[in-house]
């Protein structure tokens, strides 16, 4: 009762306060009216009423009424209000003036962000998406970057799952083989939007795709650009909004694995096949009583809370936006989680011709994790005859008694639940992020704007390693604290003038400037030996610990880029299309001889449905584009042009054994370091049918990627260490089509629109550089980069079923008679001898699939019926394959639990893909069944998923009012809920390990399953 | 117009902001290769470098495992079944498999560090005798690296100048390289001093390590004449005067006794009790002490990743000292259930009984010892201080009585076999078995050379010269029952450095 007394005092300030506002008019007439929703006929509060041309305004109350004193009867008012048609309406003689609002549907006249510049989007040349922040707002994310997953046509993203990791992020395909990141812009300032950034203070993402949207760029955009615009304050009054979410985790099952009674019986059975006496663990000392189940406990449900506040308002010359916002999850593995709490102002203020305005955001991050580990292994692998804790393992270096195995039952697998127990590690991220912009207006046509731009970021990680064993025969070492301090810095400074001028038919527009930006990035690093603990307490400082001291300090990155940029676009009567962009970079980390280049783009479109010719009432706009231009993207640390001395090795000498300065180039250099280079085209329409009901955008790309930096394994004789030379030599290329369409139907009860992209990413390895000759691919493990291929395709030996009999053994034999798996007995895995040279080696591996997509396809439904709203997104890949590392693991059958449907193969049991069980050590048969590079392990990773699902409820009107506040919502949702996969893992949306393993499943932190319930409101 | 003036002003402001950009940034955290190698500091330096690589974990902890298994004296029950089937199962399907390869890397890793040194540090002027002894440093370890290379690969690529990126070395044959290691011992011998006059130097190579390295590459030949020359300045010549065997055969594997007088060629180790990592190049915290006595050490303490055969316990108890004990150097060399004579009730395992430890199992198991702190501490670590005499006196005497008995000389061979003996207070040979003919004198050397050298990785070397690498080892060592004639004498070349060049050839039948 008092809040709603509260709310409506508040209520009626804010309205008195808008009243105020209205300045009167010098020839006085009042106009009065009523402003409806065409959605329903409901009054709607709120709406901001401006007379055009002055600062004369009002809001409309509580029933939609409003009344406001105007100049004269060729006034003119304009009805506002966010995701609102807006309409103009002049006065004349009509009095009341009632007027009906629609839910803004054309987005053609929407204005789009594009770097130094807004443009309005019917007016783009280059590819350019821009993302509905409803979607991104309704999933539950860590970051910006795993908020997009599906939503627009052209941009892979792969999520990581866990609390506080950010999602890969891939923009039209790889085109590096050592970064694949898009450049982030965040209000102007160019830096990370990683898990430290608030995704709901996000108001609008752009995505520029093709050489002429990113060039303004340069050198750092040929992986794309996300540019991400925060909330700023809208004119009229206060507005408060608060939002809140609560939902629980689930992680999605792996395989089910063996209890303690049926690894006993699989492990026996293992041993017997093999001649060996089982351990005594699973016979004579079989203690029943032990049965871990290592997933159940090192486990629990999940939680996400985010909370949001924001606060904003504004007159003509100047608005604010305050927000709050916290936001925390507690990860489903034991001693994982994350919060983050963020402070954000944006501002702007006019006075005469200049403008000035910041956007600031103060986020504190932390992050709590086991410094090293991965319990997605370890869950499966682990055995569970191996209590968590038992008095029997107390020892004085494992006080707590954590099962961590025996000579008897031997298992490499950490318990998880004593390595998050031992090892600790708090991550503490405090970041600045924003900028300060003047904006001085020259003339109507021309303004000047400064940008200076922070991103600073203050990292406090500490790792504690206390007393006790999280595996077995572990190595003893002191327990220990170390605490890492380092900042990150990054400095942007930007001059650009804008100008915009009409002549006749002609009209210009664009952007010249001047960029520098400075980052540096560096760090101390102090600790000590054996922490003291009193009553079971420990002290948790450097200065306590008792043993030997641990300094370090470096500076990472520190380097400088210079660029000039300017853009101009140029429109003949609304119909040609053109613009030019360039920019001038250059940069420290490369040598004086490589450090500057200029990278010039050219895009022309041609609305074709403005011509006199094309006369469809059917299309209501059609536009033709093309684009054409380079892209850079630097790959290299900051120093990595000069050959450097490394000081670290040490010689011990003398009597007392004492360490002695060594030092030496341990790292090859390349001087010719240089940016790789994107050049790449880019075709498309974009259409409208039946008065924009229908919108239809189709791309076509291609890009080549020229001095491609291979940072790739050199050969180990050169004695090389620190990370191999890179030599800029590669070339990959990028082809595909994308599809974007949506259908809105805005009228009647039930209100809808649904869209859908489709997404194809050809990648293609042109050239690997001079490895030598013949050698025309770049190896790494189990994937081979092969020119004419795409990067990292599956280079493994192929498998052909199992021996069923000897015989079969003895008839498998080479040119010469020989046996070709003289090592095998039946049950083994068949190998194909590829090279047909009679043995099975690495000569016979061969390309066997690939990691990337056939097809990505994302789609999103929103719809409103009543009070009710509904948002479902899905996203599918397909046609591509994931090695599944995990199972390669346990179906090695070496030390580790099995699976409970594993059904091996005996002369009893024929019909089975899974190969015969034994103990493998000198059975070489055995070794090459579990061998990693077979395609035994390769899985078909096609999904298809609902990605979200968020079900909303708008309380009436009525009640609203009754309650004092103008909109509110509750939803409930669930992500990640619905998966349709042959993949065998927890997940086939997977990150895999780098960009040339990028299909290798190493027990990827599997998408979590969310249930969520929520509201927001506004008032 | 007043107000443009107002504006230009503060654009002008605005502008100044932006400092004049330098675009050369000096890396604060270590200098460039071009002010290094300008005097004696940095020549010093540089060879230390060369020294440091001996820590990292293929050079430290794997290859002194993999001579031990690869021969008769060991094996792998590692539960680890790649590590198992490679380190003496001669089973090794993946040419790439990380332990053998971190081994490759390492010797190369040192080569590229004395290959530096020795371009760079003739062009600095300097003290000439400091200059030539440091020169002799690197084409000692340069030729070491070589040695070891030659022994485990056979026919590799030589690396003799500053690598670059692009280099594509073609195979070198194992006659090729072991032609190097003689010229860079040669080259070493004429640079090294017999002794250093400062203890600080204490750990480094002298001459007689040259010598004694020298002896042993000429031997691998059957360079018999060249090897006794070498040898004579060590046991005859300088060398006398210099080395002489420890009182106590233990000294030789005790942490509290490195350096000593048998000591030849020693590598060195200490404990860094903060390090973060085996790369000695990543940071300077790195870990210069090796983590072998973890997994060489019995399970419940180490890895045991290499054990020991067992049948060389009988060649141990067929002696008896001269006053009737068992030879002092079983229980030194091999920790099994009965190191103690009296039984697994008193044999002490890490400061248990062997009983305590393991009941009624593991009885017909043992393990190698030289390499275990168990002498002063109860567990252990990847931390070991304890160094590896790699070259001991008593392994110079036993390959001179070799040489000599091999040139015919079997009478004056004798004696330098009965010094080894009567350390350990066995009766002397020439006592015991008098009058030898030259074939029974080499039976003879192999017994003595298993006794005395057991567990200290040179019988794979042994092996290869007395021709006796082959499955008739299998009865002994089960492992070789996977032995190939003609293919398993040498290691598979890493499949990713014959994938990027082209110029090499893979070991026969790999």
């Amino acid at each position: 009762m008092k809040t709603k007394l509260l709310l409506r005092a508040c209520m009626s300030f804010l309205l008195s306060l808008g009243m105020a506002m209205s300045l009167m008019a010098q020839t006085p007439r009042v106009v009065t009216g009523t402003v409806v929703d065409q959605e329903n006929g409901e009054p709607i509060p709120g709406i901001s009423i401006l007379e055009k041309g002055t600062n004369n305004g009002t809001v409309t109350d509580l029933e939609g009424n409003y009344r406001i004193q105007v100049a004269s009867e060729s006034a003119i008012l304009v009805f506002s209000f966010l995701q609102m048609e807006t309409q103009e309406i002049l006065v004349g003689n009509r009095n009341p003036i009632d007027v009906v609002m629609a839910e803004n549907i054309g987005d053609l006249d929407e204005f789009v962000v594009i770097g130094y510049q807004s443009v309005r989007k019917r007016d783009l040349t280059g590819a350019t998406a821009v993302v509905s922040t409803e979607n991104t707002r309704s999933v539950t994310a860590n970051s910006i970057g795993e908020s997009l997953q599906g939503l627009a046509p052209g941009v892979t993203v792969r999520n990581a799952g866990g609390p506080g990791q950010g999602a890969s992020v891939e923009i039209r395909g790889v085109s590096s083989f050592i970064n694949a990141s898009p450049l982030y812009v965040i209000d102007g300032m160019i830096a990370d939007a990683n898990v430290t950034i608030n995704p709901n203070d996000v108001e609008s993402i752009q995505i520029l795709k093709d050489a002429s949207a990113a060039a303004i760029y340069g050198s750092r955009a040929a992986n794309g650009v996300i540019i991400v615009t925060t909330k700023q304050g809208q004119e009229g009054p206060a507005r408060i909004t608060l939002s809140a979410k609560y939902g629980i985790q689930q992680l999605p099952r792996g395989p089910e694995m063996m209890n303690n009674v049926e690894f006993a019986a699989m492990q026996r059975r293992q041993f017997e096949n093999s001649g060996l006496t089982p351990p005594a663990s699973v016979t004579s000392n079989f203690d029943p009583t032990i049965n871990t189940n290592w997933y159940d406990e090192s486990t629990r449900l999940g939680n996400v809370q985010d909370y949001n506040v924001t606060i904003s308002g504004g007159s003509k010359t100047s608005t604010y936006l305050v927000s709050g916002s916290y936001f925390k999850n507690k990860g489903e593995l034991i001693g994982t989680d994350f919060e983050r709490a963020a402070f954000r102002i944006n501002s702007r203020s006019t006075k005469g011709r200049v403008t000035f305005g910041e956007n600031i955001v103060l986020t504190n991050s932390v992050r709590n994790t086991p410094p090293f580990g991965n319990p997605f292994y370890d869950v499966y692998t682990q055995l569970p005859i191996i209590p968590v804790q038992h008095p029997r393992y107390i020892t004085n270096a494992n006080p707590d008694g954590w099962g961590i195995g025996t000579p008897d039952a031997v298992t490499y697998a950490n318990n998880p639940i004593a390595l998050s127990a031992i090892n600790t590690q708090r991550s503490n991220f405090a970041k600045i992020v924003g900028n300060a912009y003047l904006e001085v207006e020259l003339a109507d046509w021309l303004t000047y704007r400064f940008n200076a731009g922070l991103e600073a970021s203050f990292d406090h990680i500490k790792t504690l390693r206390r007393v006790g064993e999280w595996h077995f025969n572990q190595p003893a070492a002191p327990t220990t604290i170390q605490e890492n301090r380092s900042t990150y810095t990054s400095l942007l400074l930007e001059h650009t003038l804008n100008f915009n001028k009409t002549f006749g038919l002609h009209d210009i527009n664009g952007v010249v400037g001047y960029s520098q930006q400075q980052s540096n990035n560096q760090g101390i690093l102090a600790g000590r030996t054996d922490i003291q603990q009193f009553g079971g307490r420990y002290l948790e400082t450097i200065g306590s610990a008792t043993g030997d001291p641990i300094a370090d300090g470096f500076v990472n990155t520190d380097f400088l880029i210079v660029g000039y940029l300017g853009r101009l676009n140029y429109t003949y009567n609304d119909k040609y299309l053109l613009t030019f962009t360039g920019r001038y970079d250059a940069d420290s980390r490369f040598g004086a001889d490589n450090r500057s280049r200029f990278f010039p783009s050219i895009a022309a479109g041609w609305r074709i449905s403005d011509e006199a010719f094309f006369n469809s009432g059917f299309v209501s706009d059609l536009k033709l584009r093309g684009s054409y231009g380079e892209l850079g993207i630097v790959t290299v640390g900051s120093w990595d042009y000069i050959g450097f001395l490394n000081s670290n090795p040490r010689a011990i000498f003398g009597p007392d054994q004492v360490p002695y300065v060594g030092a030496t180039q341990a790292r090859l250099a390349n001087p010719n370091l240089g940016w790789e280079r994107r050049k790449s085209q880019n075709y498309g329409f974009d259409a409208n049918f039946l008065e924009g009901r229908i919108g239809l955008s189709a791309e076509y790309y291609n890009s080549l990627s020229e001095d491609v930096l291979v940072n790739l394994p050199v050969a180990f004789y050169l004695g090389n260490l620190g990370g191999d030379p890179a030599v800029n030599a590669a070339s990959i290329r990028n082809r595909g089509l994308e599809i974007e369409a949506t259908y809105r139907k805005y009228s009647g009860e039930f209100q809808w629109d649904v869209s859908a992209n489709i997404t194809t990413i050809r990648n293609r390895v042109e050239d690997v550089g001079n490895f030598g000759e013949g050698i025309d691919y770049i190896q790494t493990g189990i994937t081979r980069s092969q020119i004419g291929r795409s990067i990292g395709e599956w280079y493994v030996l192929k498998t052909d079923g199992l021996f069923q009999s000897q015989e079969e053994i003895n008839n498998y034999t080479g040119p010469d008679g020989q046996l070709i798996q003289p090592h095998a007995r039946p049950g083994d895995v068949r190998f194909l001898d590829i090279n047909g040279d009679g043995q099975i080696n690495q000569e016979d591996r061969t390309f066997v699939g690939s990691p990337w997509p056939t097809m990505q396809a994302g789609g999103q439904f929103n719809a409103s019926y009543g009070q009710f709203t509904l948002n479902i997104q899905m996203v599918g890949v397909f046609g591509y394959s994931v090695l599944n590392g995990v199972r390669a693991d346990i179906d090695g059958y070496q030390n580790t639990n099995f699976r409970r449907d594993i059904s091996p193969w005996s002369p009893d049991n024929r019909n089975t893909t899974d190969p015969r069980i034994g103990f493998a050590v000198g059975d070489p048969g055995l070794i090459d069944n579990a061998r990693l590079e077979s395609d035994r392990w390769l899985e078909d990773a096609s999904y298809f998923r609902i990605r979200n699902l968020e079900l909303g409820y708008a309380l009436a009107p009525q009640l609203n009012q009754r309650l004092g506040i103008q909109r509110a919502k509750i939803f409930i949702s669930g992500q990640n809920l619905f998966t349709f996969t042959k993949y065998s893992g927890p997940d086939p949306d997977v990150v895999g390990s780098g960009i040339l393993n990028r299909g290798y499943d190493q027990g990827n932190w599997p998408a979590n399953k969310i249930y969520s319930i929520g509201f927001n409101c506004e008032f | 117009m007043k107000n443009i003036y107002k504006y230009i002003t503060i654009i002008f402001t605005a502008f100044t902001i932006s400092c004049n950009p330098d675009l050369d940034r000096i890396n604060p955290n270590q200098p460039t290769m071009d002010v290094f190698w300008n005097n004696a500091t940095d020549a010093e330096q540089g060879v230390n470098a060369i020294y440091s690589t001996f820590a990292r974990v293929g050079f430290s902890r794997w290859m002194p495992i993999i001579f031990i298994t690869r021969s008769d004296e060991g094996y792998s029950a590692s539960p680890w079944a790649d590590l198992a089937n490679a380190m003496g199962g001669f089973i090794q399907p993946d040419y790439n498999f990380g332990p053998v390869v971190d081994v490759w890397r390492d010797n190369y890793i040192g080569i590229f560090r004395a290959n530096q040194v020795l371009e760079n540090v003739p062009l600095i002027e300097m003290d000439a005798e400091l200059k030539a002894r440091l020169l002799g440093e690197a084409y000692f370890l340069r030729g070491y690296f070589y040695y070891n290379l030659a022994l485990l690969w056979g026919n590799v690529p030589l690396m003799l100048e500053i690598s670059t990126p692009t280099d594509l070395p073609p195979t070198a044959t194992q006659q090729e390289v072991w032609a190097q290691v003689e010229r860079d011992l040669l080259n070493a011998i004429s640079g090294l001093p017999a002794r250093y006059s400062s203890s600080n130097d204490l750990g480094r190579v002298t001459k007689g390590a040259a010598y004694a390295l020298l002896a042993k590459t000429y031997m691998q030949q059957e360079k018999n004449n060249d090897a006794e020359s070498a040898l004579n300045w060590l046991v005859n010549g300088e060398g006398a005067g210099i080395y002489e065997l420890a009182s106590g055969y233990r000294d030789n594997f005790l942490i509290h006794t490195e350096n000593n007088s048998e000591s030849v060629f020693e590598w060195q180790f200490a404990v860094n009790p903060t390090e973060v990592t085996d790369d000695d190049v990543a940071t300077f915290n790195h870990n210069y002490g090796s983590s072998i006595a973890q997994f060489m050490a019995p399970p419940g303490i180490g890895w045991s990743d290499a054990e020991s055969r067992t049948w060389a316990i009988e060649e141990f108890l067929a002696e008896r000292t001269i006053d009737n004990q068992r030879d002092p150097r079983l229980s030194t060399s091999i920790l099994y259930a009965f190191s103690d004579e009296r039984g697994p009730e008193f044999t002490m395992v890490y400061g248990q009984s062997f009983v305590q430890r393991y009941g009624n199992t593991n009885r017909n198991r043992a393990w190698h010892r030289k390499f275990l702190n168990d002498h002063w501490k109860n567990e252990e670590g990847y931390r070991s201080p304890n160094n590896y005499r790699f070259i001991r006196y008593a392994d110079v005497l036993l390959m001179y009585a070799e040489v000599l008995n091999a040139l015919g000389r079997t009478q004056e061979a004798y004696p330098y076999v009965d010094r080894v003996r009567q350390r350990v207070n066995l009766p002397a040979l020439s006592v015991a078995r008098p009058g030898l003919s030259q074939m029974a004198f080499l039976d003879q050397l192999k017994h003595e050379r298993l006794l005395e050298l057991f567990g200290e990785g040179h019988r794979y070397a042994d092996l290869i010269r007395w021709g006796d690498l082959n499955k008739n080892l299998a009865s002994r060592d089960p492992g070789f029952n996977n032995f190939e004639v003609g293919k398993d004498e040498f290691l598979p070349i890493p499949q990713r450095d014959l994938d990027i060049n082209p110029n090499l050839r893979q070991n026969p039948r790999w």
